[in-house]
């Protein structure tokens, strides 16, 4: 399996926002941190989340050397070595890196590495209703975010 | 620390249904997850269920037995808070009659089958649910026309999907869930929207039709006059199967298409290839939600939907709106012992000659009860056990409610927390969660499942509800009617499928054995083993036996008197998809996504009161004032505005709670006349209003 990432096929997202109360559930988020977040301009809704991009700005941005991408692809940052500069939350162009302002540190989606390590899906994508949640290498989203863009395209044809 | 143990249970976070696999931890659940082998909903669970923990472990969560003493709320232990119930409820027999007792429930949450059995056994005929104007009267109106509920067969494949007035990925969890829904739709089925708003499925559907709020019985006419005159119908089973069609089709004439546009806002043009495309398209299903019944047109409406399956050939087909096989278990109705209430006590239901459809499903229309209670007539009740409900938020005509519910003798309540309603009672019962019960769930649904909830945790001293009602039963001397224990009732339940509680727990569900076109053998449970569209129940009742539409009684067309002060619709009772009802809002996951009650308006109506977006505004009815938090909108009509229901506001801590700040049923009306002829549904969701800018912001 190539490196991994998160898409949400945004056309199918309708707001129902279980992502998101799945994922503060699995980190035991506080309110105010919202590692994925459903914005809504009904009939259009927006996900807001970490896309675990291959070439990381945030990552390049932090000058503490706080945030790694693993052999996986996983993006994740270490709240030992973050001294809270918000250097990645500006650089991030998903707007999906959260500050914690009790701890001072910068925290993000870890796309439930612990749950892949046990065959589990993400939380955020094992709830979701119309299975709009895509993670995998760049292959399967690639194929799953192909067919459903079909749909779409036979849909309004 | 223990080890973690996982518990496969059902949710019931809304009327439930959804498989569970809870953790448990050291006696406590530490998360909960969507089960992947739910037959229902395969794995999903939206945010209410996900919060479950949120609920159950609340700070403010009332985990012991009160009773109200001279300087406020006391802890009793739960022989104490029964006695006091038993006590008052036998004083209340002995001066007026059970009758005067009213035993009342919310919103669907399966135990009205335990409910039903204590207040039958009791000799209440007066029953208060929401059924009058959700479900049960969808229900009694399907049971009249066609003998059962039909459902959507969404696992066959439906080739045309009509989702009218409902929005199943955000609400309306009956018998279905989005998940099945979606699957349907994904597999390249027609999708028909009737929303007065542009939401997501309006947005993607193949057409959209946008009516205006409260018309939809106008709207099926509508559908039923291009289907009858277009030949769109299938004759066959029209003239095998359907009672009184040409009486039908004589009052479907009645509403040509130009009125049916002009009453509906609805281009001709676009009817027309709605009814077209559902009447040609097979197999089609045909999706009902709830604001089709929030009117006076509650069962007009119903039955003319049921007519649009009947004559279109879509009743009890794989893919169409079907009749599920229950699982062999006990029945509702029968373990209810609804027979067990005499022919005497059955005759003084509060409202029964009148709304003889709520009646033959044993309820009442809120108003009979708020009335008996505030005027003593026809007579006085004297005393409620309420289950499960907030009507002080989620009634029609919430000043009233609030009234009568103070007034009443005595109120002992059955709830989580210290809701409105709750803090107006006397005695308050400490409700368990479905994460602390065992239960036979989705019993009452048509959707041919039983699934099984399993307690996976105790907290403090609540108890089931079903429980609850068990042990007040015995206490009032029902002793031989009842169990040991819930789990021997389940038993009793599960009897009929030779499983014990323990087998059932391990398969995890029980499925009915389909079968279809169940008309061709025994033809349709009603008088004439046809579908009634000309009915003979209504008929011998001395009531029109054929649908129509009546205009809602405040609207713009039946009252123009009233445009000058309240010159907009307002579509009541939005629903959102982090709370149920008046449940949630004190959790803090949830309230996070909608911190304020919200009112949408479209921009350029905004824009002419001076409204931005996130303003404060009043929303002015004839009968009151609230305020909401303005959302624009321009996927609604410039002349509707939309506004949310069952607000209230925990975190306002005096026993108010903010009652009556946000709460829609401030402004809506429940007289009599305004409510629907024979189901007595009040309307939650038509009226007239204005709004304006609060001045503080």
């Amino acid at each position: 399996m190539g490196k991994i990432s998160l898409l949400v096929y945004e056309q199918e997202c309708m707001g129902c926002h279980a992502c998101e109360i799945a994922c503060k559930q699995e980190h035991q988020l506080d309110v105010g941190l919202l590692f994925i977040k459903v914005i809504e301009r009904s009939p259009v809704y927006i996900p807001i989340y970490c896309h675990h991009c291959s070439d990381p700005p945030c990552m390049d941005a932090c000058p503490m050397e706080a945030i790694s991408q693993n052999e996986m692809g996983i993006v994740r940052v270490d709240g030992e070595l973050c001294d809270g500069c918000k250097t990645c939350v500006e650089a991030c162009p998903y707007g999906a890196i959260q500050f914690d302002d009790d701890r001072q540190v910068a925290l993000m989606c870890d796309l439930c590495y612990e749950r892949l390590e046990n065959r589990m899906e993400p939380a955020c994508s094992a709830v979701c209703p119309t299975r709009c949640i895509l993670w995998g290498d760049e292959e399967t989203i690639a194929r799953q975010t192909d067919q459903r863009r079909l749909f779409w395209q036979e849909k309004s044809a | 620390m223990d080890e973690i143990k996982k518990v496969r249970t059902t949710c019931r976070s809304c009327h439930g249904g959804c498989g569970v696999i809870a953790h448990v931890q050291d006696g406590k659940v530490i998360k909960v997850e969507g089960d992947p082998e739910s037959p229902i909903s395969r794995g999903t669970l939206c945010s209410k269920g996900l919060a479950i923990t949120q609920l159950a472990y609340h700070p403010e969560r009332i985990l012991y037995p009160m009773k109200k003493a001279n300087n406020g709320w006391e802890r009793v232990s739960w022989d104490e808070a029964l006695d006091i119930i038993c006590e008052k409820f036998n004083q209340v027999i002995q001066e007026y009659g059970p009758e005067s007792i009213v035993i009342g429930q919310g919103t669907g949450r399966d135990y009205e089958s335990f409910l039903y059995r204590f207040a039958n056994l009791l000799g209440t005929p007066n029953v208060l649910t929401a059924g009058h104007m959700c479900y049960v009267s969808r229900l009694g109106a399907t049971l009249i026309t066609c003998g059962n509920l039909p459902v959507c067969d969404y696992e066959e494949d439906p080739r045309c999907i009509v989702m009218w007035g409902c929005r199943p990925q955000w609400t309306n969890p009956d018998e279905y869930k989005a998940e099945s829904f979606w699957r349907a739709f994904k597999k390249g089925s027609k999708l028909i929207v009737i929303d007065p708003r542009k939401g997501f499925l309006a947005d993607r559907a193949d057409l959209w039709l946008q009516l205006r709020p409260g018309t939809d019985a106008a709207l099926a006419m509508g559908f039923l006059s291009v289907i009858i005159e277009e030949g769109l119908f299938d004759s066959a089973f029209v003239e095998e199967h359907v009672h009184g069609w040409d009486a039908f089709q004589e009052r479907v004439k009645e509403y040509p298409l130009d009125w049916v546009s002009e009453t509906t806002w609805v281009e001709q043009d676009l009817i027309q290839q709605a009814a077209r495309m559902y009447a040609t398209t097979k197999p089609a299903a045909l999706h009902w939600g709830v604001p089709t019944e929030q009117t006076l047109n509650c069962t007009d409406c119903t039955r003319l939907m049921t007519g649009l399956m009947a004559v279109t050939g879509n009743l009890d087909i794989p893919g169409g709106n079907v009749f599920f096989v229950p699982p062999p278990v006990r029945v509702v109705s029968e373990f209810a012992r609804h027979k067990d209430l005499s022919r005497e006590q059955r005759a003084k239901r509060l409202g029964g000659e009148r709304f003889k459809l709520a009646s033959r499903v044993a309820l009442i229309s809120p108003k009979t009860a708020w009335d008996a209670i505030l005027t003593g007539k026809p007579y006085p009740l004297k005393a409620a056990l309420l289950c499960g409900t907030n009507p002080v938020v989620t009634r029609a005509n919430a000043t009233e409610v609030y009234k009568a519910l103070k007034k009443i003798d005595f109120l002992a309540v059955i709830d989580f927390f210290l809701t409105p309603t709750a803090e107006l009672g006397d005695v308050f019962l400490p409700a368990a969660t479905w994460l602390e019960q065992n239960y036979v769930g989705d019993f009452w649904k048509r959707h041919g499942y039983v699934l099984a909830r399993q307690k996976a945790v105790e907290i403090g001293e609540c108890w089931q509800d079903h429980k609850i009602f068990q042990e007040l039963g015995k206490k009032m001397g029902q002793g031989e009617h009842w169990w040991d224990t819930v789990v021997d009732a389940l038993e009793y339940i599960l009897e009929p499928s030779g499983l014990t509680w323990d087998e059932f727990v391990k398969q995890g569900y029980l499925k009915g054995e389909m079968e279809y076109r169940k008309h061709e053998q025994k033809g349709f449970s009603t008088p004439t083993g046809k579908v009634e569209l000309y009915s003979t129940i209504l008929d011998k009742w001395g009531r029109d036996p054929l649908p129509r539409y009546q205009e809602i009684p405040e609207s713009p067309v039946s009252r123009p008197d009233l445009l000058d002060r309240y010159p907009y619709i307002l579509n009541a009772g939005l629903r959102t998809p982090t709370y149920f009802h008046s449940a949630n809002r004190n959790q803090p996951w949830l309230r996070e996504i909608r911190p304020h009650p919200i009112v949408e308006i479209h921009p350029e109506t905004a824009k002419k009161h001076g409204i931005e977006e996130e303003q404060w505004v009043y929303i002015e009815s004839p009968r009151g004032r609230i305020r909401q938090r303005a959302k624009l909108n321009d996927g609604i009509d410039p002349r509707v505005i939309v506004a949310e229901h069952a607000w209230w506001f925990p975190e306002i801590k005096d026993p108010g709670h903010g009652w009556d700040i946000a709460n829609v049923n401030l402004l809506t009306d429940n007289t009599l006349d305004a409510s629907g002829p024979v189901m007595g549904s009040t309307n939650l969701r038509v009226l007239l209003c204005n709004i304006s800018p609060c001045e503080d912001q």
